[in-house]
């Protein structure tokens, strides 16, 4: 393979054809404008306070940040050769940011395989409550559409956090579809979005305690139960998800706080006695969509999801003990290979150990780095195709480089993929 | 261009007539080609003493997509029971790390069918908006030719134009557009109209009972989907999963569903699950005989058994409304459920069958007699419904069950006592022969799927072969094959992997309308949760999914509605 990947051919995106990749929505009905050489992307015609920073860190032609060791400019060849070297030499090495879509999760599994690596995403701990939760009781989802069309009742168990005026329009609030709807907000103020919606009702209830104490107090209401403790406010909201024809209970994963699967297991428990005589689904909200995009493709190829490792003992999965930030705290891993795709929101932990970059241009580090290989790659859904997971798990978008872009970095999952073969190459005898 | 000779091995293909006669098969470039025994060859195998099939195809089994991860999800002790963990890796480097038994990896659900002889496997249930996520999955299955039917049938806007009383041609235009749009092989509907019912807080829904909102019934939507698919040409009739599954007593449903067909071609799935009496003191029982009565005497249905096996599984299905009324059996007690985009669900029941059982005994029981009760095995498909019966690696013993009497008599003298002394299989002295478990399990789904090249070892087939070494037990000599070719090359070794080709992707494309399109893209718009223009894959797209795998469109009936 030449020095240097080939800009993509992939089919670019049609006007109007695009999709958004930074936040867990996929917002698909976003247009977008290219300005003249290096002037930043804009959104058109919409406005998002998630996608709008996001975009503008790409312009239509990007930097010609190149592949980097220690901070000096290399060619890819050699900053891959560096990176296999890296992973070669480390005992336990650590996968973490994960910021990458399917294809680059593809291509992750193996080399995760060839070096028992440990996997966890950034925020893991919000996926691992999710997961944790659906581990130990399971659940019952539901998905926009069925918000859209069905959902006479919404519970916003906390605030829905920075998706919230997105997830107002996309469930289709104050459309004609449910001729009357009711959202029972818990422990915040309704967002401002809702005002003056048609059709649509709207109450602020304060916690009953905490939000552990409040989803507890829900879930007895609901069975019937007296809590003597409970408000007026929440034993009316439990007379009216009784009531509710189709009642959704939407939380934030992002925004629970430590040990916040109980949470969604004691909101779940409610559901599950709403569907004894009536019908109520859970919607979680929010987190990181490429965490939970890894977190589907890891579970499909190997049976378990992140928080994983095929180390030399076998394959493991121990969703406390393999939590990246602890991992690195106590210095149990010696190598760190870090994805950050879509942006440098997912910024590389400062620890001294051999650290390899996969990132967005703007995370090339500084001249006179120790130990540090970084390779810029390409941003599925603005350079590149791609897929990624909504956030109700269901639906996989897909995504198309936008149209115009001039793309010049490889994406995340051909690096991996090359990666793989040159640490196959080191640990077969032959040159790197 | 090598040319291989499999030589002297006791040849099974039914689809050419072929019954345990002893010759050679020679492949060249991955297809079967005729060639003179005395002509030389780069390379022989000697298969004295083997049997020669073609490829196993599984035509009914849960392995991608977005229920399937859930029940990996729901499940980490499927991967790490007490004792294993960690999970050894794999010994043969051949093979990346992938556990799970009755929830397997992708990964594994290709190294373990491969093992066992199978080169194809299809998905049954795959909702259009997640049939990115399926074809994905399915293309993370190493080996193995692969493909899926969509669901139809729950969607609100097909229960819809069903209610409004319109145009047929609309509505097949519809099935049409899915069809292309998910890249799928067919269609099944689950339980017809009753996962929408569900999300309209119905429980229960006969075949002539009125959807509680639309108000149309079971037998309608069978008919109407029945008639499209075979009006668009596609060669795998509607697939069905019917009413009332796992109700004692639903043998009347099951025989509405058939008579509702009025002779409409059509696949009942998982019969074993359809196939309950109301006799005896527990009110449970076999109804083997009246479903293989119906099924001998109406010779456009097909069907697959679903066969359970004792031990731990998960049940993963579409069928919200039954999965739910089903989720308190829970073992462990935990469930997962979905209403899904007004298309469709999921539920995700895990279970445990046991032997002391009355019930699961009798269900074990009804399976088998379905399998020997029913005269033509050609439409008959051997399954167990993977994982919802128990996991296919479970195949080899279950055609041992098939073939050999006395051992299925042992078995059965293990169960639930009533039912060990009164099951109707006590009775049945039937045992398979190789040539109807190579009906079965190859030759007969590809006839059901139209796969002209799969399925059989005449000239010009692919070179999908699996060739195992004669063996009194019919559950060794289907564990482990001698030899497994995929396209003509060597994927399996006596149960060892030695090759991991990309599997292909087969679908259908059949031809409709394009006008409908105006109205999908207004409803949509209307009552959807993405752009029109994002929800069909085309071939680049299913390409990138399916991981680069080959695709293998299949030709659909022409003039099927002329």
């Amino acid at each position: 393979m030449s020095a240097s990947l080939a800009p993509t051919t992939a089919p670019t995106a049609a006007a109007g054809r695009w999709v958004c990749p930074f936040c867990p929505l996929l917002c698909d009905s976003v247009g977008i404008r290219l300005g003249g050489a290096g002037a930043a992307l804009e959104l058109q015609g919409t406005e998002c306070h998630r996608a709008a920073p996001a975009l503008a860190r790409f312009s239509r032609t990007p930097p010609a940040v190149a592949p980097s060791i220690d901070g000096q400019a290399c060619g890819l060849d050699a900053a891959i050769a560096a990176a296999a070297r890296m992973l070669a030499a480390s005992h336990q090495p650590l996968f973490g940011g994960l910021g990458t879509d399917v294809a680059g999760a593809r291509a992750l599994y193996p080399l995760a395989c060839a070096t028992g690596a440990i996997c966890d995403p950034a925020a893991g701990e919000a996926l691992m409550q999710t997961v944790r939760a659906l581990q130990d009781r399971g659940g019952f989802t539901s998905t926009f559409a069925e918000l859209r069309n069905r959902a006479d009742l919404i519970v916003f168990f906390g605030a829905p956090g920075p998706n919230g005026a997105d997830f107002i329009r996309r469930a289709g609030l104050g459309e004609g579809l449910v001729p009357a709807r009711h959202l029972a907000c818990l422990g915040h103020e309704p967002a401002p979005a809702l005002a003056g919606l048609p059709n649509t009702g709207s109450e602020t209830i304060a916690w009953q305690g905490d939000a552990f104490a409040s989803a507890a107090m829900l879930a007895a209401l609901v069975a019937g139960k007296k809590v003597r403790e409970a408000s007026p406010e929440l034993a009316a909201l439990a007379a009216r998800l009784q009531a509710a024809a189709y009642s959704v209970i939407v939380w934030d994963a992002a925004g629970l706080p430590a040990q916040g699967g109980l949470i969604i297991e004691m909101l779940q428990r409610a559901v599950a006695t709403l569907n004894q005589r009536t019908r109520s689904a859970g919607f979680p909200l929010g987190g990181s969509v490429s965490a939970a995009t890894v977190n589907q493709v890891f579970s499909w190829l190997s049976g378990l999801p992140l928080r994983s490792r095929a180390g030399a003992l076998g394959l493991e999965h121990e969703p406390y003990c393999f939590d990246a930030k602890r991992l690195l705290a106590d210095g149990s891993v010696d190598a760190l290979l870090w994805i950050s795709s879509f942006g440098p929101d997912f910024p590389v932990p400062s620890a001294t150990l051999p650290r390899i970059v996969l990132g967005h241009p703007e995370m090339a580090p500084p001249a006179g780095g120790k130990d540090i290989v970084f390779i810029p790659v390409s941003t599925p859904g603005v350079g590149s195709a791609g897929h990624l997971f909504r956030t109700d798990g269901v639906v996989l978008m897909s995504l198309l480089p936008i149209p115009g872009y001039i793309e010049t970095l490889p994406t995340a999952a051909e690096v991996l993929g090359r990666i793989t073969l040159a640490l196959k190459a080191q640990m077969a005898g032959g040159s790197p | 261009m090598s040319t291989v000779r499999i030589r002297g091995g006791r040849v099974y293909d039914p689809i050419n007539g072929i019954d345990g006669e002893v010759r050679d098969i020679v492949m060249r470039e991955g297809r079967i080609v005729a060639l003179d025994p005395r002509q030389a060859v780069d390379e022989e195998i000697d298969a004295g003493g083997c049997i020669v099939m073609a490829g196993g195809i599984d035509m009914h089994t849960h392995i991608g997509g977005g229920k399937v991860n859930l029940a990996r999800l729901l499940l980490p002790e499927d991967h790490r029971g007490a004792g294993n963990n960690p999970i050894a890796l794999p010994e043969n480097p051949l093979e990346l790390a992938s556990c799970g038994t009755c929830a397997p990896g992708t990964l594994a659900i290709g190294y373990r069918y491969v093992e066992m002889g199978y080169t194809a496997a299809f998905e049954p249930a795959m909702l259009r908006g997640n049939a990115r996520h399926a074809h994905m999955e399915m293309g993370d299955v190493p080996v193995l030719d692969h493909g899926a039917y969509v669901m139809l049938g729950n969607d609100e806007l097909f229960l819809q134009m069903l209610a409004e009383g319109q145009d047929f041609q609309r509505i097949r235009d519809y099935a049409g557009w899915t069809i292309n749009a998910a890249k799928a092989m067919g269609v099944k509907v689950v339980n017809p109209g009753g996962i929408s019912a569900f999300k309209f807080n119905q429980r229960k829904l006969d075949v002539d009972e009125d959807h509680v909102h639309w108000h149309v019934t079971p037998r309608q939507v069978v008919q109407t989907l029945a008639r499209a698919v075979k009006e668009l040409g596609v060669p795998h009739p509607l697939h069905i999963h019917g009413s009332n599954l796992g109700v004692a007593g639903n043998i009347e449903s099951t025989l509405e569903t058939i008579a509702a067909l009025e002779g409409l071609p059509a696949h009942l799935t998982h019969i074993q699950f359809h196939a309950y009496g109301t006799e005896g003191p527990k009110k449970f029982s076999s109804a083997a005989l009246q479903l293989a009565e119906a099924v001998n005497a109406n010779p456009n249905v097909s069907i697959d058994v679903g066969q359970i096996m004792f031990g731990q599984t998960v049940t993963a299905s579409g069928d919200t409304m039954r999965q739910h009324a089903q989720s308190g059996l829970a073992n462990p007690r935990k469930w997962i459920g979905a209403d899904i985009e007004c298309e469709a669900g999921c539920g995700v029941v895990p279970f445990r069958y046991r032997e002391a059982s009355f019930v699961n005994a009798l269900q074990w029981a009804i399976g088998l007699e379905i399998f020997l009760l029913v005269n033509d095995p050609w439409r008959v498909v051997l399954t167990t419904d993977h994982p919802n019966g128990g996991p296919f690696t479970s195949y080899p013993h279950l055609i041992r069950l098939l073939m050999d009497r006395s051992f299925r008599e042992e078995q059965l003298a293990r169960l639930h006592p009533d039912v060990a002394a009164q099951a109707a299989l006590k009775s049945i002295q039937r045992e398979l022969t190789l040539y109807e478990i190579a009906i079965m399990t190859r030759a007969g789904p590809a006839k059901l799927l139209g796969l002209s090249d799969r399925g059989h070892l005449g000239e010009g087939a692919a070179a999908d072969i699996a060739v195992y070494r004669a063996h009194d037990n019919p559950e060794t000599m289907f564990s482990k094959p001698e030899y497994v070719f995929k396209d003509g090359v060597l994927v399996s070794r006596a149960g060892r992997v030695t090759a991991t080709p990309v599997g292909g992707t087969h679908f259908v494309e059949p031809e409709y309308d394009k006008s409908i399109e105006t109205l999908l893209r207004k409803h949509f718009a209307t009552h959807g949760s993405m752009a029109f223009e994002h929800m069909a894959m085309d071939h680049d797209e299913l390409c990138s999914c399916c991981n680069g795998g080959r695709l293998l469109p299949v030709a659909c009936f022409e003039n099927a509605h002329g």
